[in-house]
């Protein structure tokens, strides 16, 4: 069906308009429609929709969506809808998008695991003492004091050692 | 390498030994890597993909730990030698259904594999028969450490190693115990377990993995959660969840000997009794079947076969195993025809019946 006002244009704009017992239906393309009723002239677009929807559904997805990754290219927008990322780079570009993600998957967002012997003996030493602190808090919560006392000295002597080389 | 050289064994995997092996089938660790300075697989070009490929392959050949293993070269593999490689636990379908330079390298027991190319560069895998935590990680850690010598991989100290999905991230690590639970199943006390291990954000899966639909009364369990928490955390987690799961099922196995003997046995000896005359058997009936004769050796009922013949008769009877063993391709039909003969050979020694003559 054509545009009854232009006739050139394909209709994709049904207006059902009622007026006291009287209903009338146009069928209008995008064009006349929107010279036809000022209502028309600021139609919501579909993407606009569907970004209105993940702004509220997933806050940080409207805030991100417009980030590439300059290395791979990828946007966070195309990240969130295939579920895998384009390179290594991208966890320090979408940072701020797959912090409360991973929070979500992992309830943490802190490695505290292995660390490749190339990445430095500082991390390893970091992450060494996020692990104690977490055992010692643990040792306390069941008041083990024995071990805790352990885990404080083991603790100090990391502190001590980072404090010397500083 | 000629995976028909294959055919006639099974992975060590599939023993029968180790700790509670009436239960524990086997412990399976894997750790995702990828290199860091490509990107991840769903954006590399296919000269990234065959320069990440002979990256891995030369830190494979160079390294004393898996200097030795085969290599197969899955983009120019079949369609069947990739299923039998699936059968098989070497390759996951992921890595078998993707395209461009890939392969998968393990050793002659099967107990190692590593994927180069599948959703991340590279996936190590180790796998043992039975409840052994410890000594599958030890064996992981070592590879992963000497691979670390060649190839530097994507690491972050806020995020931990980098990987293409980030439900994987930080560890990398994923452990999978796959556990045989007849009489859970059969009391409907599975759903308890289901409900509890979920609490500890642990998951259940079925045989192949992912996405896989439970059958045969086998469930993996393994950690959902790779990041926040230590390799060692997430294998103290498991290893103290297994035992607790273990217990309940040997209780349940108590207490159907105790209240449902003449059931149990007639279930168990039937079964036995089908893969011993049935004559077309699908691969869904005899995971059902080899359950309840695996019930059966458990607890005693039967006494003239013991659990690696059972697990070979399970890996050997699948399709792309049929197939090869065979020589050609087999429509679901046939298979079910030449499975029931195979196992009927295997569990009667010899042939039993003749052929129709008059009709």
């Amino acid at each position: 069906m054509n545009c009854e006002s232009c006739n050139k244009n394909p209709a994709n704009v049904h207006i059902t308009e009622i007026y006291g017992e009287e209903k009338k239906e146009r069928h209008l393309c995008e064009d006349c429609a929107q010279a036809a009723s000022s209502s028309f002239t600021k139609m919501v677009s579909p993407s606009d929709i569907l970004s209105n929807l993940i702004s509220q559904v997933a806050p940080e997805i409207g805030e991100m969506s417009k980030i590439v990754c300059p290395v791979c290219k990828i946007s966070y927008l195309e990240f969130r809808s295939q579920g895998r990322l384009g390179c290594p780079m991208d966890y320090s570009v979408f940072e701020t998008g797959l912090i409360p993600l991973l929070e979500k998957m992992h309830s943490s967002s802190h490695h505290i695991g292995k660390v490749p012997l190339a990445a430095g003996e500082e991390i390893i030493k970091k992450n060494r003492l996020i692990q104690l602190r977490k055992d010692l808090n643990s040792a306390v919560e069941k008041e083990d004091y024995e071990n805790a006392v352990v885990i404080r000295d083991a603790i100090n002597e990391l502190t001590g050692k980072t404090d010397g080389t500083e | 390498m000629e995976l028909s050289k294959l055919f006639n064994n099974t992975g060590a995997w599939l023993s029968g030994t180790g700790t509670d092996s009436d239960i524990v089938i086997s412990t399976r660790i894997r750790l995702a890597r990828n290199a860091a300075r490509f990107p991840f697989l769903s954006k590399a070009t296919s000269t990234n993909k065959s320069d990440i490929e002979r990256l891995f392959y030369e830190s494979i050949k160079a390294s004393s730990v898996t200097r030795d293993l085969f290599y197969v070269n899955i983009n120019k593999s079949s369609a069947v030698d990739k299923q039998f490689l699936i059968e098989r636990h070497l390759i996951s379908k992921e890595h078998a259904d993707s395209e461009g330079d890939r392969g998968v390298a393990f050793g002659k027991s099967e107990t190692i594999s590593l994927m180069v190319n599948e959703e991340d560069h590279l996936r190590i895998q180790v796998l043992h028969s039975g409840l052994e935590l410890d000594e599958t990680w030890k064996t992981i850690e070592e590879i992963d450490n000497e691979l670390e010598k060649s190839v530097s991989f994507a690491f972050s100290p806020r995020f931990g190693y980098l990987t293409a999905c980030p439900t994987n991230v930080g560890t990398g690590l994923r452990v999978s115990v796959m556990l045989h639970l007849p009489a859970l199943s059969l009391t409907q006390h599975i759903e308890k377990v289901f409900n509890a291990v979920s609490k500890l954000g642990l998951v259940v899966r079925g045989f192949y993995g992912e996405g896989t639909k439970i059958s045969g009364d086998l469930y993996q369990i393994s950690n959902q959660f790779t990041l926040g928490k230590s390799e060692q955390e997430i294998l103290e987690i498991i290893g103290g969840v297994i035992p607790r799961i273990t217990g309940y099922e040997r209780m349940a196995r108590q207490a159907l000997v105790k209240e449902n003997k003449a059931q149990l046995e007639d279930r168990v000896w039937r079964s036995y009794g089908i893969l011993k005359v049935g004559r077309i058997i699908s691969s869904e009936e005899i995971l059902h079947l080899i359950s309840q004769v695996r019930l059966g050796v458990n607890i005693g009922i039967i006494k003239d076969i013991d659990i690696k013949s059972l697990n070979e008769l399970f890996i050997l009877t699948l399709p792309a195993h049929l197939q090869k063993s065979e020589g050609r391709t087999l429509d679901a039909n046939q298979r079910d025809i030449i499975r029931a003969s195979y196992v009927r050979n295997r569990l009667n020694g010899e042939k039993i019946g003749g052929e129709i003559k008059n009709v």
